[in-house]
């Protein structure tokens, strides 16, 4: 067992944990945060995904362990965000979630290419959103989401 | 699918990696986990301790001479992606970075963890085979520098000894006359190859590479024997048949077609004007 | 895309109001059932064969844990239940909660062990040793039926569930026919993989004296019943609570024995349990699905008028038959669809539904029509291409037209309404075929090949007590129940027996009510997933929620409405018949009052209401449509595809549908039905299959071998829409859900041989994986022999 701290959304979680412990299991578990979904436990469907140090991950291919001492970001840090903001708003408005398994995973994703490339094409986003996936959606209505969170946050910033 | 249980030490430095590694070779090592921690949450790989050597500054150091590029085994995809690198190969290597997985796995996962884990369908040992490079290894008895064409063996297999962990790659810069590409045909994007080429026209240096298709990234030799020669190229794409047939375990024409296919696609754009 | 709620124009059915089931998720406080906590819980995880066929010999437990480790034999008083139809031809497959005797698949449980974490669990299930005598593997659906073959149920004659012959019409027609192609055609085996998958939290609760449970399902009031009888507990003393669901498409219509045992054990244990299905479980043991094999004979005319279809059918329907209908309806269905749109004259399908040392069959949206469609559709362009006619002009000469509906065809199924020409026509038009053919015949050696592909198909929606006793199905979802209440406030809540999980009924649902009490949907509040609180109701598949549960809220609402109204009349003295319900108020000429006054008066001001009306604003009601046999929803799906010959990789280049859903409540939701369904017939036609060696050992067990299509494989469709309303729902509506799923994989392949048809290539068998097309591609040159 090895006491872990690090910080999630911006608060300190020190929990005593086994080293085995994957980040995921310790966000929902641990830190009783549960919007980090899991849907496969090996990297694939990209429902886990969150931020650490401001780096996209896939919170199931990490250890806590490893994250000791780090910032991690997940759906429900960022409350206050502008670019997430956008993002909710589009995908409410283009349909762009059924079941919402997925949705947690395909908003950070969507949000750190945004930040990366605000003005991605719609071959940009199915790339960058190819790990991401939705079973229910076919992804168009996320596309569109995008694309048009991307229009409203260029018009904000310009 | 969690894990089985396992002690996790974090290195302070290269140096106390090295030693803990010295102390305990059957330890493993983990740099971003990307390739490791999936075999270890479906219990197909078991360990009593782990030794993190991820966010190592020293392994991320990265520097270039007039010959070569040094990158740090513990550089991520999405630095080399980004371009936060030096370039040794006019754009390939950050070309190359951007089709590995997905943005996630490229912004945890390392060149040196994929070269040490030599997944046969890997992007890196490919083209870094393809590229002539050198890995520098180290461990508590010193450094050893290897060609990559020794340090990969076979599947999830490499010549590093117990106790050694890649520390850097050295890449020989390529002139400006030559010419890198790769080629990757998958599933669908962010899947793993089902056949991998990297293609280097650079004199004497010319090299095509096939992975995903034998054990381990593989050296097409009569290809780059005549890329290195200059021939011309519907010369060198007539000898693509053989060297590929002679890589793959047991004939299979499909996969000859697939693997010629996209070993012709390499050459015809590093022959591209 | 969507409307929000300020819209001015009269009604609520037909707007894209936005999704009020959003805000949740979105914010990431969804519940889903891992995200239950309840304290004291422990995990449990499965100790799972091995093996694909054996006899169960001994399970050893640690010593220092075997009362955390359950067998069956821990767990007596349980019941197995009998599944599949209620016919006596349909053998029983008795499928114990835990293995007892023989393992029949690879995956199958055979332990359950409970710890303080899943991770420790896992521990203690890799310390269980299973002593197992393996027996051959039976892997392939037609060779099972062999003589020699091992077999599953020793007191079974041979390994079909059941084996039925549908004939119908004048099967002596197709004898001698003129035209006679034999094809066989194989749709492999995947699984539904929702998302989210499996999942139970079991707890006995001793307030209330009940066993409560949160399951991840499509039906929390049958699975109660299922569970009652397997727990031998009575109903009222078990509590079913459905949270938020991940996605079920079929895959959690079924009661499986984990979901049994976690109950069991947690009857025996005085803290709650929970087993969170992962990944390699759900690909392994959950629902697996399609796996047909057709050996088909088309019958035509020298002109292309189809005369009929004959040939065999065998389902590969795992080792045991799942609660509450197992799958013969996959068989039937598959036999049933086979006319698909067109007129025929004679069918003559004989079918096995055989037993297999695989995962056991269930449901997955479009349940055989993909299979069916795929066949018959695939057969109409091999006889285009067989009799040198453009596979569009095949399907116009034996498409059933408007003007014969409503038309039977020859396999029973009643196709109500629509214009399946018009549908055709429409896809046609917006993939513009002249356009390929241009390209087509522009194309360069050496470019990748380009191929256009059609299908249509029917959807049989909405059906009923008439459809399902057909069926012989021991569970009739024959009906749907509806409670709205009115509180003191005036605001509504609506318990319903559906079960949302994606499909958007807290909007929809809502619509419905807020035209039929004239309020706006903000007001009205839909409740599902909770056996305490709602109706009894058979949850949400087979494209039914929209004709059932709309069916029941729009009536029950309208009954709760003729109350209201008489309230409001007594409250404004005025007659009842010239009294209006208006933006959540009562109306005449000479003035209104308030639902919120209304309701008051209801509810705790009893003295105001008119003498004869009881207190309190509540109506309960069920619902089914006036004719029972199913409505039919139907669309053309074209497509375009390249072909790279030489990698067998095919990229979609355009899709677009023409459908028909009758009245769309919601157009934003039906479009997102198509496109998912879409996505994931995509997934059936190039990516995703189980294969088995011959041991039985599945070979893709991880998403590292399963793949399914992401962004980047699924264009976004063009869609046009028809509305011909279904004359015997309300509002005239039809189910839309499994529409999408049923034809990409016939017209992907059609597209694929449209690409190939110089040298006549057939594809047939999904997922058309790269290596398939490339074979198929090369065995049509080499029979083709040289090129002139």
């Amino acid at each position: 067992m090895t006491l872990v701290s690090m910080n999630v959304n911006g608060k300190t979680f020190a929990r005593e944990i086994e080293d085995r412990t994957g980040l995921a299991d310790f966000l929902r578990e641990d830190c009783n945060l549960t919007a980090t979904h899991l849907g496969c436990e090996h990297g694939v469907c990209g429902a886990c995904s969150v931020m650490i140090d401001g780096l996209l991950a896939r919170a199931c291919l990490k250890f806590a362990v490893q994250c000791a001492g780090r910032d991690v970001q997940t759906l429900e840090g960022f409350e206050t965000d502008a670019t997430m903001g956008a993002l909710r708003r589009a995908f409410h408005e283009e349909h762009a979630l059924q079941c919402g398994f997925c949705t947690s995973g395909m908003l950070i994703s969507a949000r750190d290419l945004l930040l990366r490339q605000p003005q991605p094409t719609e071959s940009d986003i199915r790339d960058a959103l190819a790990g991401n996936i939705c079973r229910c959606t076919g992804y168009s209505g996320i596309v569109r989401a995008v694309q048009l969170a991307a229009v409203r946050l260029t018009e904000i910033g310009g | 699918m969690k894990a089985a249980p396992f002690h996790y030490a974090r290195a302070a430095s290269l140096h106390a990696a090295l030693d803990a590694l010295a102390a305990g070779p059957e330890a493993l090592v983990i740099s971003g986990g990307q390739s490791l921690a999936p075999l270890l949450n479906l219990r197909m790989t078991l360990c009593d301790t782990i030794v993190d050597i991820g966010g190592l500054t020293e392994l991320q150091a990265c520097w270039q001479t007039d010959h070569a590029t040094l990158i740090g085994a513990g550089v991520t995809h999405a630095m080399i992606e980004d371009g936060l690198t030096p370039d040794p190969a006019h754009g390939m290597l950050r070309r190359a970075a951007g089709k590995i997985a997905y943005r996630a796995v490229r912004c945890q996962g390392t060149i040196g963890g994929s070269l040490a884990m030599a997944d046969p369908a890997a992007d890196w040992p490919c083209i870094l085979l393809a590229l002539g490079a050198t890995a520098i290894l180290r461990s508590a008895l010193g450094e050893r520098r290897v060609a990559l064409d020794d340090l990969l063996v076979g599947v999830y297999e490499t010549s590093l000894r117990p106790g050694e962990i890649i520390q850097a790659l050295e890449i020989p810069n390529l002139p400006p006359q030559a010419r890198a590409a790769s080629a990757k045909i998958s599933r669908k994007t962010g899947a793993f190859a089902n056949s991998m080429v990297a293609v280097v026209l650079n004199g004497e240096s010319s090299r095509a590479v096939l992975g995903a298709a034998g054990p381990r990234a593989t050296i097409l030799p009569h290809v780059s024997a005549a890329l290195a020669s200059g021939s011309p190229l519907d010369q060198i794409t007539g000898l693509v048949t053989r060297d590929v047939a002679d890589i793959l375990p047991e004939p299979d024409p499909y996969l000859q077609s697939l693997h010629e296919t996209n070993v012709r696609r390499a050459l015809l754009e590093v022959f591209a004007p | 895309m969507g409307d929000d709620a300020t819209h001015d124009a009269p009604g609520w059915i037909g707007r894209s109001l936005l999704r009020k089931e959003d805000a949740r998720h979105l914010a990431g406080v969804a519940m889903f059932v891992a995200d239950v906590r309840l304290p004291g819980m422990q995990d449990i995880a499965f100790v799972r064969s091995q093996v694909a066929h054996g006899r169960l010999l001994s399970v050893t437990k640690p010593a220092d844990a075997a009362a955390d480790v359950y067998t069956i034999e821990d767990l007596p008083g349980l019941s197995v239940l009998e599944a599949g139809p209620e016919l006596e031809a349909f053998r029983q497959s008795p499928y114990p909660a835990l293995a007892s005797g023989k393992v029949r698949y690879v995956g199958q449980a055979i332990a359950a062990c409970v710890a303080a974490t899943r991770a420790r669990a896992e521990d203690l299930a890799e310390r269980v040793a299973v002593g197992c005598d393996e027996l051959p593997a039976v892997v392939d659906a037609v060779s099972a039926m062999t003589s020699g073959s091992a077999r599953l149920f020793e007191h079974w004659p041979n390994n079909a569930y059941i084996a039925r012959t549908i004939s119908a019409g004048d099967p002596s027609a197709m004898t001698g026919a003129p035209v006679r192609l034999r094809r066989r055609f194989r749709m492999n085996r995947q699984a539904t993989v929702s998302l989210e998958a499996r999942g139970c939290v079991a707890v006995w609760d001793p307030r209330q004296e009940e066993l409560l449970v949160y399951l991840s399902t499509q039906g929390g009031h049958v699975m109660r019943l299922g569970l009652s009888r397997a727990l031998g507990l009575p109903e009222n003393q078990i509590r079913v609570i459905v949270p938020d669901v991940g996605g079920g498409f079929g895959g959690k219509n079924r009661l499986l024995p984990e979901e049994i045992a976690v109950c069991a054990i947690a009857l025996k244990r005085r803290h709650p349990v929970r087993w969170i299905e992962d990944r390699r479980e759900h690909l392994l043991a959950s629902v697996h699905c399609r796996d047909h094999h057709y050996d088909l004979v088309i019958s035509a005319e020298e002109d292309g008028t189809i005369i009929g279809v004959e040939g065999d059918v065998h389902i590969d329907a795992g080792a045991y038959a799942l609660w509450p209908t197992g799958s013969f309806m996959e068989a039937s269905m598959a036999a049933g669809n086979l006319p698909g749109p067109y007129r025929m004259r004679g069918l003559n399908v004989n079918t096995w539904t055989v037993a297999t040392n695989k995962a056991p069959m269930g449901p997955y949206r479009g349940v055989a029509r993909p299979g069916a469609c795929f066949a018959i559709e695939r057969l109409v362009d091999e006889l285009a291409l067989h009799l040198g006619i453009e596979p569009y002009d095949l399907r116009k000469r034996n498409l059933v037209t408007r003007g014969e509906m409503p038309y039977t065809t020859i396999a029973g199924l009643k196709l109500d309404t629509g214009d399946y020409h018009d549908a055709l026509d429409t896809a046609v038009r917006m993939i513009d075929i002249p356009a390929i053919r241009a390209l087509q015949r522009a194309r360069k050696p050496g470019a990748p090949r380009i191929g256009v592909g059609l299908a249509v198909y029917t959807e049989q929606s909405g059906h009923g007590v008439v459809e399902w006793s057909k069926r012989k199905s021991r569970i009739v979802p024959g009906y749907e129940a509806a409670n709205v209440r009115m509180l003191p406030d005036g605001s509504v809540n609506i318990h319903v027996g559906v079960q949302n999980h994606g499909q958007g009924h807290e909007t929809t649902l809502a619509q419905i009510a807020a035209d039929e009490l004239s309020m706006h949907p903000d007001q009205i509040r839909i409740r599902y997933g909770d056996t305490a609180t709602t109706p009894f109701g058979f949850g949400t598949f087979a494209s039914r929620s929209i004709v059932f549960g709309g069916g029941a809220v729009g009536t029950t609402a309208r009954k709760l409405a003729l109350k209201i109204k008489a309230i409001g009349a007594h409250i404004l003295q005025a007659d009842p018949a010239t009294v209006e319900l208006r933006d959540g108020h009562v109306v005449t000429a000479q003035g209104s009052v308030s639902f919120r006054d209304i309701a008051m008066a209801a509810n705790v001001r009893q003295e105001m209401l008119p003498v004869g009306v009881e207190p309190t604003l509540e109506a309960t009601g069920t619902y089914e449509p006036q004719e029972s046999a199913g409505v039919f929803s139907y669309g053309a799906h074209a497509v375009v595809v390249s072909v790279d010959e030489d990698t067998g990789v095919v990229k979609i280049l355009d899709y677009a549908v023409a459908e028909d859903c009758g009245t769309m409540v919601n157009p934003m939701i039906v479009d997102g039905q198509v496109q998912g369904g879409i996505a994931q017939g995509i997934g059936t036609g190039l990516f995703e299959e189980i294969p088995f060696n011959s041991d039985g050992q599945p070979l893709a067990t991880t998403f590292a071998d399963y793949i399914m299509p992401g962004a980047t494989d699924v264009p976004s469709v063009r869609i046009a829409h028809f509305v011909t309303p279904a004359l015997v729902t309300e509002y005239g509506v039809k189910g839309v859900g499994e529409g999408g799923a049923i034809a990409p994989p016939a017209a992907l392949a059609n597209a694929v041989g449209d690409a190939f048809a110089d040298i006549k290539a057939s594809f047939n068998e999904t997922p058309l994986t790269p290596r398939r097309v490339w074979q198929a591609a090369r065995d049509a040159m080499l029979s083709a022999g040289p090129v002139a």
